[in-house]
């Protein structure tokens, strides 16, 4: 285990080294000035551009840059946005939480309902309800996310006026930042009536978490059902069976448990997918995170926005991986690598 | 003169032909082929269907709505866009932008990945769990990403964009071929070749490749309906192709700020995608069961 582990330790550096090393080469290959994609200071004269290049030792050689460039990463001098002039720390503080908010509540959606609908349908597999659930969810799974959530606008925002058009929560509510996740925000916010801001805030969530959450959902659903008609197949259910335990019996000690264990790795690549679908939703939405910030980075050529949010982004994703990865080896170490299974 | 038969069957159905006759039992997924079919024939005879130019503009023809409307003419089949130009030529061509730029880059993934696969799943000690591992650790970076990555560098267009689908994809055809190559190496049957004297490009090409395209085939449309969305996510969101070009995606966008007065500018070219990737992924599935139940058998 311990050797396991340390590996996944070093191969994590290791894949997070070349990140820093291609967010590094992007200095020099974003168009414009080097000095400039790198701090998003515009120097003013000669004197005040030859102390920068000085100050962030872009006149040494390209170990060197790269080094002190990690030394400012961890020390969280992340440079400024171009178009802004705000520190991206800060800016890349507030839009993460949000889209992480999202995708969590995207995620929990998914599993509450795709997890027990999936045992559902592997254990009535080849019925008419298992025919119908795979429908409904190879249909959901194949929507556009972007697509799905301009209907959801059109029928819910525009024509029934349920839900609001976008943002994360009514202006009339001043919530301080404190988290970043708006409901906890809410909750430790004061004076304020907790209870309208909580209603307005789910109002504002409802329709992305809804979008992205059909489709994580629909996947969900397919994998769980794959993975419990295979391990209803395997031949310790028959013996379970020829022991004469009951059908709940069976499906709580032996179906259930190897399932979802099956599941466990195939939420690593769900993650990607979740969170590339939290991205796109948000610029449809207004919603105030790290995609919605990336898009506009993009179309204003905020270099330093770009070159910082795209390494914060991959970051994360790949953090999340290899913690499911590692919790997958944590909770059957028999998997000699994990494996990526089927639908 | 009665024939002497020593199998009870004379005629044995290759794997292929199971495959098919277990694929074609399935009413779905003859289905989903028909109609992926069916749009391949829009992407190819683009030019022979259309009954419009997708780019010319008409001011006489502004906002005609789709010819089942009221106030829809059967001239223009699914009506105009904000332009004047017919939404149907536009989407015939849409077809041939967005499926077939996803079908050429799934190939060229499909190659890379499984070159890169092949030599890492040969490889063997710490070389191999590097390449691997880093493989692995960049199929977890999103496709977004790394086209806004692209498109900072090198600008906006379907081109580039193509590029950095490529990119997202390539990882997951290595995984992949990796891990069969793997397994497959360690087999009699690779054993025997080697006895006799195969190298490395004999092996792969003689015993490993013909048991590697059933995989490729099932892997191909997964990739395929992914690279579908993207496409059109990349030009929904202005990052791939550029607006007069008939990219589905582009197309909604393009839709997106009339779509109050003018709903079938953002429903159509939605509805096509959501079709085809609605029918890729039905024969995908169609493809995986027959394949699962021809093993089981």
């Amino acid at each position: 285990m311990i050797n396991a582990l340390s590996r996944y330790t070093i191969l994590f550096t290791l894949t997070l080294l070349v990140l820093a090393v291609l967010s590094f080469a992007l200095i020099y290959l974003f168009p414009g000035d080097p000095l400039t994609n790198l701090t998003g200071l515009v120097p003013q004269n000669d004197i005040q551009r030859e102390a920068l290049i000085r100050q962030f030792k872009l006149d040494q050689s390209y170990p060197i840059q790269f080094y002190h460039y990690l030394q400012q990463l961890f020390l969280g001098n992340w440079g400024y946005s171009f178009i802004s002039g705000q520190p991206l720390r800060e800016e890349i503080g507030i839009a993460m939480p949000a889209t992480f908010e999202l995708s969590t509540y995207a995620m929990v959606m998914a599993l509450l309902i795709g997890v027990p609908v999936g045992c559902y349908a592997g254990l009535k597999s080849y019925t008419v309800s298992d025919y119908a659930i795979n429908t409904a969810s190879i249909f959901s799974y194949s929507f556009p996310v972007f697509w799905l959530a301009l209907i959801f606008i059109m029928l819910f925002s525009l024509e029934a006026g349920i839900a609001p058009l976008s943002g994360r929560i009514s202006l009339l509510f001043e919530i301080p930042n404190v988290t970043g996740f708006i409901l906890i925000d809410i909750l430790l916010a004061k004076n304020i009536n907790h209870g309208l801001a909580l209603i307005d805030a789910a109002r504002h969530l409802v329709l992305p978490t809804m979008a992205i959450g059909l489709i994580s959902t629909a996947a969900m659903i397919r994998i769980t059902r794959r993975s419990v008609i295979d391990v209803m197949n395997s031949p310790f259910i028959t013996a379970a069976r020829s022991r004469g335990l009951s059908n709940r019996q069976i499906f709580m000690r032996h179906i259930l448990r190897n399932a979802l264990l099956a599941i466990l790795p195939l939420m690593a690549i769900q993650v990607t997918t979740l969170i590339t679908n939290a991205m796109i939703v948000e610029t449809l939405f207004s919603w105030p995170g790290i995609g919605n910030w990336l898009i506009n980075a993009i179309n204003q050529r905020d270099y330093p926005a770009l070159r910082i949010g795209v390494l914060a982004v991959s970051t994360m994703v790949i953090t999340l991986t290899v913690l499911i990865d590692i919790l997958n080896r944590l909770i059957d170490p028999s998997r000699e690598k994990f494996e990526r299974g089927t639908i | 003169m009665a024939q002497f038969s020593l199998y009870q069957e004379e005629f044995h159905p290759s794997p292929w032909q199971k495959t098919w006759r277990e694929f074609r039992s399935s009413h779905i997924a003859s289905l989903g082929l028909m109609i992926l079919i069916f749009f391949l024939i829009f992407a190819i005879f683009a030019p022979l269907l259309a009954p419009y130019d997708p780019l010319q503009q008409n001011v006489n023809a502004l906002f005609i709505p789709p010819s089942w409307n009221v106030n829809g003419t059967i001239s223009h089949l699914f009506g105009t866009d904000a332009l004047g130009r017919d939404l149907f030529s536009r989407i015939v061509y849409g077809c041939r932008v967005t499926l077939g730029s996803s079908i050429l880059l799934v190939l060229l993934a499909m190659i890379v990945g499984v070159a890169i696969g092949t030599i890492a799943g040969m490889l063997q000690g710490v070389r191999s769990s590097v390449v691997n591992h880093l493989f692995d650790a960049l199929m977890a970076i999103p496709t977004l990403l790394i086209a806004i990555v692209i498109v900072a560098i090198l600008g906006t267009g379907l081109v580039n964009s193509m590029w950095a689908i490529t990119l997202a994809l390539t990882p997951q055809f290595v995984h992949h071929t990796r891990s069969l190559v793997r397994t497959e190496m360690k087999k009699e049957y690779v054993l025997a070749s080697k006895l006799d004297g195969a190298n490395h490009f004999q092996l792969f090409f003689y015993s490993i490749l013909p048991n590697m395209i059933e995989m490729l085939v099932v892997q191909g449309t997964i990739a395929l309906s992914i690279a579908v969305i993207d496409v059109s996510a990349l030009g929904f969101l202005n990052l791939g192709a550029r607006p007069p070009l008939p990219e589905l995606g582009a197309m909604l966008a393009d839709g997106m700020e009339v779509a109050y007065a003018a709903p079938w500018t953002v429903a159509l070219p939605g509805l096509t995608i959501f079709l085809i990737v609605l029918a890729i992924n039905i024969v995908g599935d169609g493809l995986r069961s027959a394949l699962r139940k021809r093993l089981t058998q």
